[in-house]
């Protein structure tokens, strides 16, 4: 344990300090420090930013739809990809394909085929009379389709743990539940599911972690368009940061979004581990 | 496990196969892509080819020093996922076991501090690599994504770790093994497909990230995924769809074998009848 | 767990004192480095754009290397979303990775304002070959690398947004074909016209025009564009907004209303997008980077379209004259540099009469000298496009057509991007997302200490 502890203090602590730092000073672009103290004059600015707000409701609808989309997704793949036959390795390695394709050809292969004109999913979809259906250019479409982009690359990350999980399951409790007389559904119910409890906490809660920070995906599909309509937090500050310099108040709506994560992380946490306990 | 029925294995199989051709939907839209000429990428309605070419592959494999730049990201990434898995899976499971006060806290303060917004740790990790005169090195990148690999170890290989019986390694302990050697000869075999998956994954999240490398790197070190970034964004030629899909094609390809590889490993067995004997 | 805190307070203070400790900042010395000789020669190292640096480091450098070989020449590239930081964190560095710093248009006031770059007429001019013409220079793209009153920047790939026309389409629809002088009424009533059914099925397979309409800082140079051309601006010489009226809105309502006549989907257009519709011959006009041309009427890899059918001008005018939008990449030398004298004398190779011709003729790269554009073009086919190019930094220069010459600029163009996008997607009225742009950048502004 104290290898891993050692390298995240060493890698984490001063950054985490120092982005503190600069949220509570002025940012000196000439010298790329922080330079005078102004207190919370930054985090009243972000607080009152409509843009920052806005940002972090468009987080909480993506997390709400898309966690438990792929959570509900992966699992349900993995058992179907845990039947025994000669091609499941096959399937089970492609199956990682989508996490692999780097963000910015993954989001411009979906412009592409969600494109009115040009687009294969619209040309299908005209075959049967529907569309053209502006898949990015209408607000809630476009939210839509950032969901429906991240479940395509993030459901194989929950598909994996979620068959190492099963593979994992000891079949000596499976017999006996066999010879208790158990149908395939209290199987499920009485055996699989609580043996699988910490894998799907554990499933969910570094999904939870990755999807908060995710941007990648929203810059190359969508840039966050249009308005504010997929402007995820993370997105709106890196864009405040790396693009417009504001690294000021780029660093308090880092803090913010941390504190608010650690929170919701922490009664995840408590959540899981009652679930753990329950069963 | 669940005995289901020859019909219910046939549909499963064809769900199976079902499922994956969706999900690889894009992914083989992309691999044409990558064999178009450019006039045939967007066209009303779409079509497949006028004309194979080879182009997209070879123009741009020099342009974009695409073999060192693969040869450094299977460094970086290898690197990487091999320090996190060590001391990440060790952590993970002395948090799975060890009845220790405040192991809860730890092992949520290590989870929690994935919860930084990546654009906060790049600009003061870049400082800090200045200031002692290691950027564009190997081992800068390695340690930055090291950081944000562990968390994800530590977490998911608890949760493995605690699917599997104490009395495993309570039976090696007595027979005069220590911890040490009770959670490298009986624990790591036992949780395999745990730490493939693990592995799997690390490598996957290392092979793709571009913040950091982009900030970090200057040449020497630089990966494939900043020189797929400086493609994306050329608003200089633009249509360079082909290229990128090409490159996107080459990224793709040691992972997939790389997994089947592994696939052996993922493999159910080891940890079953062991807590009979 | 005690033993865990201990260590992080140790790393932590080790960190501060990393980062705080005095940063001892290397002069330049006075020779600027020299040009090296044969047994100990030079190396400069220069950040470019992604886009170019592979050629510049294959075709520019060996050539240049012919010239000088004792000065080694290394260009790394940066992708273009986030060359900026990283050229930030590079230029305030204690001492300097790199000696040549390339930015885009509205980068140099913030590069320069970091205070790592000198000024290439004076603190140079030591250095500075003789024969080196500055006057020869148009004003319009020097100016990219100006910022009060000095020049930290010289033109090095030069670019305009101009107004390409598909000859065909225009002759299809029985419409005159586009000057400089078409004015954006005029556009507007031949616009519904361009919306045509070129194949005779009954429904339209050819529209009037594609350029950027997705959430882009790039999305509202268009509108920025009819304003300057109407005589208006964005900020006025005290830095004070000033395009919250009708004025502005009209200007927006101009890019909103080109989306009548675009082709279904265009909402989302960025830069490839419009590209590939206008290389198909879907859309008659497009308002775009003229560097594209090559590949959209030249290369036959790349478009369905011929030299023969591709026509170029400004954008239609407004009421103080033509459009265009200034897109020039500049490049200065660090002040922290090792090799001034080396860098420069690389930079003023490649910006020379010579250097430029040379850079025209096989990078195909637009100039910023007058006689270059004057002169004869490298390949016949330029020579539209020069005319063009001569039109449109006229026009440049005379309606101040560029973003906001601020540090802020990114921020700002940040800002009319969001707005812009809401009122395209129809989230906000024109009248609302200007007025809303308005606000946030003079409270921007006002957050930086200039008096709004």
């Amino acid at each position: 344990m104290a290898p891993a502890l050692v390298l995240l203090a060493g890698m984490l602590l001063y950054p985490i300090i120092y982005t503190v730092w600069v949220s509570l000073s002025d940012f000196d672009l000439s010298t790329f420090q922080p330079s005078g103290w102004v207190g919370w004059k930054n985090y009243e600015a972000v607080l009152a930013d409509p843009g920052f707000l806005q940002s972090l409701k468009v987080t909480g609808v993506y997390l709400v739809v898309a966690l438990p989309l792929q959570m509900v997704l992966g699992f349900g793949l993995a058992f179907l990809l845990n039947v025994e036959w000669r091609g499941r390795g096959l399937l089970r390695a492609l199956f990682l394909i989508p996490m692999v394709v780097a963000p910015v050809v993954a989001g411009g292969v979906w412009r592409m085929l969600l494109d009115p004109l040009w687009g294969v999913v619209n040309y299908a979809l005209g075959l049967v009379g529907v569309g053209p259906v502006e898949w990015i250019g209408d607000p809630t479409l476009a939210m839509v389709s950032l969901i429906l982009i991240d479940t395509w690359r993030w459901t194989p990350f929950v598909v994996l743990i979620a068959s190492a999980g099963i593979m994992a399951l000891p079949s000596d409790v499976y017999e006996a539940a066999r010879s208790d007389g158990a149908n395939r559904w209290q199987t499920l119910r009485h055996v699989t599911v609580p043996l699988l409890v910490p894998v799907v906490a554990a499933a969910f809660v570094v999904r939870w972690l990755g999807a908060v920070k995710m941007f990648d995906i929203a810059l190359a599909a969508t840039k966050g368009g249009p308005g504010q309509a997929t402007d995820v937090v993370n997105l709106y500050i890196y864009e405040k940061g790396f693009r417009g310099l504001e690294f000021g108040s780029a660093s308090s709506m880092a803090t913010v979004v941390l504190l608010i994560t650690m929170i919701i992380t922490y009664f995840l946490f408590r959540i899981s581990r009652r679930l753990e306990n329950r069963w | 496990m669940v005995s289901t029925g020859r019909l219910g294995r046939a549909a499963a199989i064809c769900g199976a196969i079902l499922a994956t051709l969706v999900f690889l939907f894009p992914v083989i839209y992309m691999v044409g892509i990558s064999f178009k000429v450019p006039r045939d990428i967007f066209t009303v309605p779409p079509r497949w080819f006028s004309e194979l070419t080879f182009d997209n592959y070879t123009s741009y494999f020099n342009q974009a020093r695409i073999l060192p730049r693969m040869l450094n990201t299977v460094i970086v990434a290898g690197g990487a996922a091999i320090i996190s898995m060590v001391a990440g899976s060790m952590a993970g499971y002395a948090l799975s076991r060890m009845r220790m006060r405040g192991a809860g806290v730890v092992a949520g303060l290590i989870l929690a501090s994935r919860a930084v917004p990546p654009i906060a740790l790049v600009v003061p990790m870049f400082l800090v690599a200045r200031r002692l005169g290691l950027t564009d090195q190997y081992i800068t990148v390695i340690l930055a994504y090291v950081t944000f690999l562990v968390p994800y170890v530590v977490w998911l290989m608890r949760a493995f770790f605690r699917s599997l019986p104490p009395e495993l390694e309570e039976a090696a302990m007595i027979d005069g093994c220590n911890r040490f050697g009770a959670f490298f000869r009986i624990i790591v075999p036992c949780s395999l497909p745990g730490l493939v998956s693990t592995l799997i994954y690390c490598i996957i999240l290392a092979w793709e990230e571009l913040l950091f490398a982009l900030i970090l790197t200057n040449d020497k070190a630089v990966t494939i995924p900043v020189a797929i970034a400086g493609i994306a964004a050329d608003t200089e030629h633009g249509g360079l769809w082909g290229p990128l899909s090409a490159v996107g094609v080459l990224t793709v390809l040691p992972v997939v074998v790389f997994a089947l590889a592994v696939q052996k490993y993922l493999v159910k067995g080891l940890a079953d009848g062991a807590t009979k004997g | 767990m005690r033993r865990f805190l201990r260590l992080g307070a140790v790393v932590t203070a080790f960190g501060l004192t990393l980062a705080g400790c005095g940063s001892s900042t290397t002069e330049a010395p006075a020779d600027g480095g020299g040009l090296g000789t044969a047994e100990s020669p030079v190396s400069i190292r220069v950040i470019a754009n992604d886009a170019f640096a592979k050629q510049w480091q294959d075709q520019l450098v060996p050539e240049f290397a012919k010239k000088h070989p004792n000065i080694k020449v290394t260009v790394d590239g940066v992708p273009y979303n986030d060359q900026l930081a990283k050229s930030m964190l590079e230029l305030t560095s204690p001492t300097a990775t790199y000696d040549v710093i390339l930015g885009d248009d509205p980068w140099f006031p913030q590069l320069a304002k970091t205070g790592g770059l000198v000024d290439l007429k004076t603190d140079l001019a030591k250095f500075t070959d003789a024969g080196y013409a500055w006057d020869d220079f148009n004003p319009s793209p020097l100016a990219a690398g100006q910022w009060d009153g000095h020049q930290y920047g010289v033109p090095v790939r030069s670019n305009l947004l101009l107004m390409f026309y598909n000859r065909e389409l225009y002759k299809k629809a029985k419409v005159a074909e586009p000057t400089s002088e078409t004015t954006w009424e005029q556009y507007f009533a031949d616009a519904p016209k361009l919306v045509q059914d070129t194949d005779g099925d009954g429904k339209p397979d050819a529209w009037a025009v594609g350029t950027y309409f997705t959430k882009d800082p790039l999305t509202p140079t268009i509108w920025q564009t009819v304003l300057n051309s109407n005589g208006g601006r964005l900020l006025d010489d005290d830095l004070k907004v000033s395009f919250d009226d009708d004025a502005g809105v009209k200007a927006l309502q101009t890019q909103i209303d080109l989306l009548k006549y675009a082709p279904p989907g265009a909402s989302t257009y960025q830069f490839n997008e419009p590209l590939e519709a206008f290389r198909q011959g879907k859309v008659a006009t497009m308002f775009m980077w003229g560097s594209v041309y090559k590949g959209t009427a030249i290369d036959k890899a790349t478009t369905t379209l011929s030299e023969d059918q591709v026509g170029i001008t400004t954008l239609p005018a407004g009421s103080a004259g033509p459009g265009a939008h200034r897109g020039i990449w500049s490049a200065g030398v660090a002040k922290k540099s090792a090799h001034q004298a080396a860098a420069w004398t690389f930079l003023q190779w490649v910006t020379s009469k010579e250097g430029e011709q040379w850079v025209g003729a096989n990078l195909g790269t637009f100039p910023a000298r007058d006689s270059t554009l004057q002169g004869t073009p490298p390949a016949p086919w330029l020579k539209p496009v020069y005319e063009a190019i001569t039109k449109g930094y006229e026009a440049i220069s005379k309606g101040q057509m560029w973003r906001p010459r601020l540090p802020e600029s990114d921020a700002v163009q940040q800002i009319l991007a969001l707005q812009t996008s809401r009122a395209m997607s129809g989230q906000a009225p024109a009248k609302d997302a200007v007025h809303q742009a308005a606000v946030d950048i003079s409270a921007l502004l006002k957050s930086k200490g200039y008096a709004q």
